[in-house]
């Protein structure tokens, strides 16, 4: 085991979301907004008890977007002892960090995401996005004018990567789309989730193809959205009203792969197996004691590799595992027969939100306030999310009842 | 004064060095930095250069100025054979600007170069059905040009470039 001193010692004790929709005509500082203010409303604490926020973007200083100095101009927090941008699965990392290492008591973290013009022919027509584009984030050369850095940051290698899962373990896309399946089942009774019409394993076939052999339904649904969480310490967290859910251990991870995705080093070299193997040696709860299980689902591969990681089956055997695991009744995924895999519907149906609404949903099936898809006395729950190369991070969390 | 590099058919003659305001120009839209600057100098000459470790010989890919396996800053761009195979590929059915659609898919593949064992080049694969396409598929450097007149390395099959 590595060390593991921050267990049970911080907690999320506020989620707030602005909702999720294809256009929802608002601006990523306006949606964070909305959904930091749910966050503070729902953790019950005054808005100038926040003394740490990181805000959404990927570089330290972004601007025009949800970042960090935006977001305390515009909620009129006066003083801060910790501020940062993040994405994706180590954001909310960054966060708890802070509040364990005593840089912040409170901290706000808020994850906004919109549909961007690079998503879609609409999308692109729209100019408040290209404007939104083109000032509200540096994303570097990610190669439009040379082709050779075209994979720096973009999509299209994870469908390289996919076809050669498919090649290095002999199977087709049916782990893929049982994944999608899934996910897209647990949406039907999301009423915030955008994809409510049922998809089948036949459906996910007949998808259109965009990068050979990545179809639609492989991508997370680019969407409008916000999500906002409130981080304290656990002293803190026992004197509010509400019920706090514990980090019982993280990871972030990486390799010696650096930022190029021709570089993948294959199935047991990636960032997903570093940041994984971390939080096992760090988390006493592990996969045969999980009630929910959030595989990040930006691309289905994504989740796969994932799940993978986490060692719910050997590399290259999650098909078989989602075969044994398939509930025919609901359409959806029992892992070891019981744990539920992202029952919001996650990226792929609930929309794009860079994985916050993983962290989110675990965070309220926990406190056991998750709405109709609320699984019966969920106690704990890991969270994965990231990429093959760049941002994974992996927490484990549990009830109030196990600490 | 720089010398000049032979062409890229190798017939001996040389080719002005472009000046560093000539690689801005040409890759107007690319991020040339001082660490890359000499692999986009030599591909506008027609070759493709990548950076090697004059001490312990290793390839370095993308352009660092440091050895990753001794940790040597002697480095020095050095142009490569061209031979390598397909290490893994996807076949782009959309381009990413609407208003380009392409009339067929794209082959877009890591290239896998003879040099080292995990020196891999991202490139078009040209001269070659899509469904040609395999893991492990022998391939050779060739140059495309693009509609703005730029020349491009890329790859095709072996024996079919």
């Amino acid at each position: 085991m590595a060390r593991n001193p921050l267990k049970h010692h911080v907690a999320i004790v506020g989620v707030g979301s602005a909702g999720y929709g294809r256009d929802l005509e608002r601006t990523a500082l306006s949606l964070g907004l909305e959904a930091a203010v749910k966050a503070i409303d729902d953790a019950g604490i005054d808005r100038q008890e926040i003394d740490g926020i990181c805000g959404t973007g990927m570089t330290p200083l972004a601007m025009g977007g949800a970042g960090f100095l935006s977001l305390q101009g515009a909620l009129g927090i006066e003083r801060c002892t910790w501020a940062k941008n993040g994405w994706l699965g180590s954001a909310l990392v960054f966060a708890v960090e802070a509040v364990f290492a005593g840089l912040c008591d409170t901290a706000l973290v808020v994850q906004s995401y919109l549909r961007e013009p690079g998503m879609s022919r609409a999308a692109a027509r729209d100019p408040f996005r290209r404007r939104a584009q083109a000032y509200a984030d540096v994303g570097g050369d990610v190669g439009l004018g040379d082709m050779a850095k075209r994979w720096i940051h973009s999509g299209e290698p994870y469908a390289a990567i996919m076809r050669r899962y498919m090649h290095d373990f002999g199977v087709d896309n049916e782990a893929f789309g049982l994944m999608a399946v899934n996910n897209r089942s647990h949406a039907l009774t999301n009423p915030d989730a955008v994809l409510r019409s049922p998809l089948t394993l036949d459906d996910y076939r007949a998808s259109r193809l965009i990068w050979e052999p990545m179809v639609m339904a492989d991508m997370d649904l680019p969407v409008d959205c916000a999500e906002a969480f409130v981080v304290t310490t656990a002293e803190r967290a026992r004197d509010l009203r509400g019920d706090p859910v514990y980090v019982h251990a993280m990871s972030l991870g990486g390799t010696r792969i650096g930022e190029y995705y021709e570089n993948w080093a294959g199935w047991h070299d990636n960032a997903f197996t570093a940041c994984l193997d971390g939080l096992r040696a760090r988390s006493e709860i592990w996969t045969d004691d999980l009630d929910l299980f959030y595989p990040y689902d930006g691309y289905t591969i994504d989740a796969i590799a994932i799940t993978e990681a986490a060692g719910f089956c050997e590399l290259g055997g999650s098909r078989d595992l989602f075969r044994s695991s398939w509930d025919q009744r609901d359409q959806i995924l029992r892992l070891n027969g019981r744990t539920l895999v992202t029952p919001n519907g996650g990226g792929l149906a609930m929309g794009r939100a860079g994985g916050s609404n993983l962290y989110a949903d675990a965070v309220r099936q926990l406190r056991g306030d998750a709405g109709a898809n609320q699984m019966a006395g969920a106690d704990t729950a890991m969270v994965g999310i990231g990429s093959f190369f760049h941002d994974p991070a992996a927490m484990v969390l549990v009830s109030s009842r196990q600490v | 004064m720089r010398d000049g590099y032979s062409d890229a058919e190798g017939r001996g003659m040389t080719t002005p060095v472009p000046s560093n305001d000539d690689v801005f120009a040409h890759f107007h839209d690319v991020h040339v930095d001082r660490d890359n600057l000499e692999h986009y100098r030599a591909l506008m000459t027609g070759r493709l250069v990548i950076n090697r470790c004059d001490d312990c010989g290793h390839w370095i890919y993308p352009h660092r100025p440091l050895c990753p396996a001794c940790l040597s800053w002697s480095v020095s761009p050095r142009e490569v054979g061209g031979e390598g195979r397909v290490y893994m590929y996807t076949l782009l059915h959309q381009s990413r600007d609407p208003n380009k659609p392409l009339t067929e898919p794209m082959g877009l593949a890591a290239i896998e170069l003879a040099e080292q064992a995990g020196l891999r080049y991202l490139s078009r694969v040209v001269g070659c059905a899509g469904e040609a396409l395999f893991h492990g598929m022998p391939v050779r450097l060739t140059w495309t040009t693009e509609a703005d007149g730029r020349r491009w390395p890329a790859f095709a099959p072996v024996g079919e470039g």
